[in-house]
């Protein structure tokens, strides 16, 4: 009996409410959804039973597979462009002393934006008849063609990359001069002592220092950008002809707009496994010591 | 004692005279749209609540309808009258056994006399009719009238004297059409369909619509090469595809009302925002049928297409009341005017059969003409098919999802048709097919 009104007991019936509405309206809906991608329901009427049929379609639709290619080359792009540029920016901030605070503001803003209105203003930037390029070449500058890299299939992928990566810097460059400010100050003073360059305290104290702020981000790239999904949707649509789809797109459009609820769900399910598998890595290298 | 029992048979007989003359209750869902919710408010709820007194019309618009009314339906719940987008919508609900059917109501009030046709057959699923149309549109062919005067062009009718116009209207520097796809990607099905019509014919479009026909054949092939012909090599949406990507509804009205481009391949939603385009213009603007692309020629075909459905829910509690709210939009073809009129015939143009006479004054005779001229042709036989009408879901999205892959070179014409055939053969197998009137 004690048991039940032990000091961890106690704490469990706290946390019981928000358990039982996480069950309800997300742990369930997910287990459904997880248990659909073995069914043919077009999302009204009859569930059919059809084993791993979604699947074995899946492993052989081009289009599939040319969202599972795009969300590897997103992955890779955000994993280093963004977090290039946010390293140096935010190490390069940490020496600026006054003012620094504006330029923070400058590069969080766009994070800030919702993602329709950053959409709009890059579409309206490359817009073909009233954009920047467009203005440019009415002046005699040709420096850019009159063309939306929105529009070209060659381009596509790269310039929405290009817009969420805009949004989203500001926000790794936060939080790495957040962890660079806690550094131990002593420590570029021993390095200065030694000769240190500026890129060797960098690569030598700092880097190791923000390293569980560094792993983070990287996990979190990795796993925010298997369901990217709104920038490509306001900008693209995953088009011209599938350049831009990933599996987001992908997913969205098998449910809404062909009604394959179950095949879309093969398609979640699949998204979701490769989250637990990395999220998975983490753990197994937190579980090695990692500091992360 | 005496006042307590008084007051007792009062409230008795207040409550049961209550519910004896209490009116039933008809619940309407419809998409929200701030500029038409007053019209539909004042113009059809309000009259039609104040034309009887045994039904309070309550009509509750709602943002992204489709996601909450399939929800609300899959649960048992929500509104007697079910509005969905188009029939492909409707054959999803009707056989997951979410509505009634209005078999009996239409053979009551005689709907089938009083609606077009071929909407009245697209609502027939099994046999029975499931879903009345609340609009109907077609694809048409808007010029800008003053400048083919000015530069003697004259509106084409068969395939030479399309693409001879088009080669001038070029030459002038402008574009021959505007039309873009950017915030609505199925656009492109637009142009898919006027050319599967136009250059195929309705007849060989309807022959593969019930099976009879393969969408490999020659002519549909053939179809869709001109299609990528003239938008991918000659430019002829607002110059160039990725031009056409780029443009949406705002840019491709501004750029014909200011004569960016000579031409408007468009549905006759387009009515109201052209005649807002051209508003401060001394141009003006005029429609036609798109031409007809085959050898031979023929009667142009107005694409038939229906904008948005209207049923009863399965689960409706008031099926009788929500029948007579239908019976009093069939029976009155002045309040559908007048409301279509206001939302300059983009939005609740009921397709009843409608006669120069019923149409108000201050329409514009453009619209006017379009009423009429196609009633008459419809009414003859000379029509096609939307894809949004009449195709099943998957190959609904095949046909302008993939279209850009033909556009983009990356697959032949061939094989985009064959893939097409593919989803049509397995929505046949599927029973996924939507109704088709008998031509």
């Amino acid at each position: 009996m004690s048991i039940f009104f032990s000091k961890n007991s106690i704490a469990w019936y706290f946390i019981l409410p928000v358990l039982a509405v996480h069950f309800m309206v997300v742990a369930l809906p997910s287990l459904l959804s997880l248990a659909l991608c073995l069914t043919d329901w077009n999302g009204f009427g009859k569930i059919n039973y059809v084993g791993f049929e979604n699947f074995y379609e899946l492993f052989d639709d081009r289009y599939f597979k040319k969202a599972v290619w795009h969300n590897i080359v997103w992955t890779c792009l955000f994993l280093t462009v963004p977090i290039a540029l946010a390293l140096t920016c935010a190490y390069l901030l940490t020496g600026i002393t006054k003012g620094q605070m504006l330029f923070r503001l400058c590069f969080f803003f766009p994070y800030m934006l919702a993602s329709i209105i950053s959409c709009q203003i890059w579409k309206y930037i490359f817009h073909p008849l009233y954009g920047l390029p467009a203005w440019l070449n009415s002046k005699g500058i040709d420096l850019i063609p009159a063309v939306s890299p929105f529009t070209m299939k060659e381009t596509s992928l790269y310039a929405v990359a290009f817009v969420d990566g805009w949004h989203f810097w500001g926000f790794l460059v936060v939080i790495y001069i957040t962890g660079m400010y806690q550094v131990d100050n002593s420590l570029y003073e021993a390095a200065d002592i030694e000769g240190a360059t500026k890129f060797q305290k960098f690569r030598f104290v700092t880097l190791p220092l923000i390293r569980p702020i560094f792993i983070f981000s990287i996990m979190i790239i990795i796993i925010w950008s298997i369901p990217t999904f709104d920038y490509v949707w306001i900008l693209t649509q995953g088009g011209p002809a599938y350049s831009s789809e990933v599996l987001a797109t992908n997913l969205y459009s098998q449910a809404f707009d062909r009604f394959n609820v179950g095949y879309s769900s093969a398609i979640g399910t699949l998204m979701f496994i490769y989250t637990i598998f990395i999220v998975s890595i983490f753990g197994v290298l937190r579980k090695l010591g990692w500091e992360i | 004692m005496k006042k307590l029992f008084i007051v007792f048979i009062t409230t008795i007989f207040s409550i049961v005279s209550f519910n004896t003359y209490a009116k039933t209750t008809v619940t309407w869902w419809a998409e929200a749209n701030a500029d038409r919710d007053p019209v539909f408010q004042a113009k059809l709820v309000d009259a039609f609540n104040a034309s009887q007194n045994e039904i309070e019309l309550v009509i509750e618009f709602k943002e992204g309808l489709n996601d909450i009314l399939r929800t609300a339906m899959l649960s048992g719940e929500g509104p007697d009258i079910v509005e969905t987008p188009g029939p492909s919508y409707v054959k999803e609900y009707q056989e997951a056994g979410l509505l009634q059917s209005m078999e009996g109501y239409s053979g009551q009030y005689g709907w089938e006399d009083k609606l077009l046709p071929w909407s009245y057959q697209a609502g027939v699923f099994n046999g029975e009719f499931y879903s009345a149309p609340k609009t109907f549109e077609s694809m048409i062919m808007l010029y800008n009238k003053t400048l083919f005067e000015e530069n003697g062009w004259s509106v084409p009718t068969t395939l030479s004297e399309y693409e001879d116009v088009a080669s001038k209207i070029k030459a002038a520097g402008m574009n021959v059409f505007a039309y873009g796809s950017t915030g609505w990607q199925p656009t492109h099905e637009h142009l898919v369909g006027m050319y599967l019509n136009s250059y195929a014919g309705p007849d060989n479009v309807y022959k593969a619509l019930i099976g009879e026909k393969d969408w490999t054949d020659p002519e549909f092939t053939g179809a869709v090469e001109l299609l990528r012909k003239h938008m991918v090599d000659d430019g002829y949406w607002s110059g160039s595809l990725e031009n056409y990507y780029a443009l949406g509804w705002d840019d491709f009205h501004a750029m014909f009302a200011s004569r960016g481009a000579a031409m408007m391949t468009i549905g006759t939603w387009t009515f109201g925002a052209t005649a807002a385009g051209f508003a401060d213009s001394s141009d003006e603007w005029d429609w036609a049928p798109f031409p007809v692309l085959r050898d031979g020629g023929a009667d142009p075909a107005y694409l038939l297409a229906l904008g948005t459905t209207m049923s009863i829910n399965a689960s409706s509690a008031n099926p009788d009341a929500a029948a007579k709210v239908f019976d009093f939009i069939f029976s009155n073809k002045k309040v559908v005017l007048d409301m279509a009129a206001d939302f300059n015939f983009g939005e609740f143009v009921v397709p009843l059969y409608f006669s120069a006479d019923d149409i108000r004054e201050d329409v514009s005779p453009q619209v006017k003409r379009y009423l009429v001229e196609f009633a008459e042709a419809t009414g003859k036989g000379d029509y096609g098919y939307t894809t949004w009408t009449f195709w099943p879901a998957d190959p609904g999205v095949h046909i302008w999802k993939d279209m850009e892959v033909v556009w983009a070179g990356d697959i032949s014409v061939e094989d985009y048709m064959y893939d097409h055939q593919k989803m049509w053969d397995k929505a046949r197998k599927k029973g996924e097919l939507l109704p088709v009137g008998a031509r």
